[in-house]
């Protein structure tokens, strides 16, 4: 259990590892003290990019490739300052401008709740599936892939997949999924992709933040640069939000030489964890 | 053994369901037409394939039926009495994990199952071709493959993964697959046949036509074996129209491993 909460950076031992994990990515930025209207300004200048992505063979922008977050979202969606093995980080929130995400008074009181009892309460520390859209921003590479049907992607995490039809299937009725139903379509040089059918059993990032059954998901991702795509996600929730909100971060491509995924079988380790404490 | 059967039994519902579910396997849609092409002449493998035999999955040595696990043939080709080839120290320990350790099956504990063994896993699996790379993902055990194409080198030695490190290449209209890097702890099926991190696989997959695909793997492993040895079965394409792989989740449910007894290496009660 030690080492998985050296994961999420929970012990102030850990942050070697945590640096470890991230693989070289690691630039843990300190910004607590930057105010939101930073990452505003930040995201309107994405949002206004001109950049013209390479192309697949059919002629859709090209998002393929080994991305990854350098932010501190895993940890905590709003800006947040630094804690134990956790850095400060700036939140993603973006829409509403405070930067908070706009719980009803009720769900408020259980995202403290969770916030008090995270270390035993968080469904990742079970090493269950992520959800969407906390498995894009772990500490942990996810690979893009994209055939004319379908776009994909494989997380090192836990070895989670998304298949993502572009055909204009219609989603599948009321299955509840831990990674949802997914389904994408082409917006200029958006990606947009739908993604319901998710169930309340997954949390957004280790500080409790969480949602109902009734959550609904529009992701937007676009290149903004050889090396970025900006991931922007719509959330709403009528049962636990006041209102739709709106996280957006940039993923930066992995270039070393000969990058791949590997495996990060969490359970297992969670597992021989348990055996050694017998 | 009542675990044993426990997973057998589930293996069998699941299978029984799928086949109710009008699971083609290859029989069901429109006859086979020749092996479909990509713009680039390659073989268009993409699809939504099943093995056709998941006798394997419980032994992938012949095997005579038994309460819970129905009686099936093998699907080693190489040596010829379709036993795999162990030094004596490893039949004795084959014999072992299978009258003492079932606790131990990987699968049992929602591990990747490694390669060959995901490919004859009940449920199916989706390829896709996108550019430099065959992908597959499986429904069991969400797993996934990443092939690439381009002749990189493989990982590192000293990573060891589950389902290994798999690098592919075009031989005429086979795919050539290369998987090295796999650890020591997966097995080949429910019998406990095993291997060491030696393990070194090469598989051929060769379309036949638009809906079938014969598989062939050569494993060696110099630690464990006496010689290489060879498996071969077939793919078919599901063609049932709007089919697609849903989400298989393992971890989050697991309520089995309680249920191993003490003599299989279960836990003490």
């Amino acid at each position: 259990m030690k080492a998985l909460y050296c994961l999420w950076g929970r012990l102030p031992a850990c942050g070697r590892l945590l640096i470890g994990l991230n693989r070289g990515l690691a630039t843990r930025r300190r910004f607590a003290t930057w105010p939101i209207l930073a990452a505003l300004i930040m995201t309107a200048a994405y949002s206004q990019s001109t950049y013209k992505a390479p192309r697949t063979p059919d002629g859709k922008p090209d998002l393929q490739g080994i991305w990854q977050t350098r932010n501190t979202a895993a940890a905590a969606l709003e800006t947040h300052g630094a804690s134990g093995g956790i850095a400060a980080g700036l939140g993603v929130v973006v829409d509403p401008p405070g930067g908070k995400i706009p719980y009803k008074p009720e769900a408020a009181q259980q995202r403290k709740k969770n916030f008090e009892s995270r270390e035993t309460a968080d469904p990742l520390g079970k090493c269950f599936l992520p959800g969407v859209p906390r498995a894009n921003y772990l500490p942990f590479p996810f690979q893009i892939f994209q055939t004319p049907k379908y776009v994909l992607m494989a997380y090192e995490y836990a070895h989670s997949t998304r298949t993502i039809p572009l055909d204009g299937s219609p989603h599948l009725d009321k299955i509840d999924f831990w990674m949802g139903d997914s389904r994408g379509r082409w917006e200029g040089e958006t990606l947009v992709v739908d993604v319901v059918d998710l169930h309340d059993e997954t949390w957004f990032d280790l500080s409790g933040d969480f949602h109902s059954d009734e959550l609904k998901l529009v992701e937007r991702y676009t290149r903004t640069g050889p090396e970025t795509l900006q991931y922007e996600v719509t959330i709403e929730d009528p049962k636990v939000f006041t209102k739709p909100w709106k996280i957006s971060m940039p993923l930066y491509l992995h270039t070393e030489k000969n990058a791949q995924l590997y495996e990060y079988e969490c359970h297992i380790y969670l597992e021989e964890a348990a055996r050694k404490r017998k | 053994m009542r675990s044993l059967v426990c997973v057998a039994i589930l293996l069998l519902v699941g299978l029984g369901a799928k086949a109710q579910g009008g699971r083609g396997r290859g029989q069901a849609g429109p006859p086979p037409g020749p092996v479909l092409r990509l713009p680039d002449g390659k073989p268009d493998i993409q699809g939504i394939w099943d093995s056709k035999t998941f006798a394997p999955a419980y032994d992938i040595e012949d095997h005579p039926e038994q309460f819970g696990i129905p009686g099936g043939k093998g699907v080693i080709i190489d040596p010829t009495d379709g036993k795999i080839p162990y030094q004596p120290w490893a039949d004795k320990r084959r014999k072992e994990l299978l009258e003492h350790h079932m606790f131990e099956d990987p699968e049992a504990h929602c591990t990747l199952a490694g390669v060959p063994r995901q490919m004859y896993a009940p449920f199916g699996f989706q390829i896709f071709q996108p550019p430099g790379y065959i992908v597959i993902f499986f429904e069991a055990f969400h797993a996934f493959r990443i092939i690439p194409m381009d002749g990189r080198p493989h990982a590192p030695e000293q990573v060891k993964m589950f389902s290994g490190d798999s690098r592919g290449h075009w031989e005429g209209d086979t795919l050539v697959v290369d998987v090295t890097n796999q650890n020591d702890k997966t097995w080949f099926d429910m019998a406990g046949n095993f291997h060491s991190d030696e393990i070194h696989v090469i598989e051929r997959l060769t379309p036949l036509n638009s809906n079938t695909i014969r598989y062939e793997a050569t494993i060696e492993d110099p630690k464990v074996y006496t010689r290489p040895w060879k498996i071969q079965f077939e793919f078919g394409k599901n063609t049932q129209p709007g089919y697609q792989l849903m989400e298989f989740a393992c971890v989050e449910g697991e309520r089995d491993l309680q249920h191993y007894v003490e003599s299989e290496g279960g836990p003490k009660k």
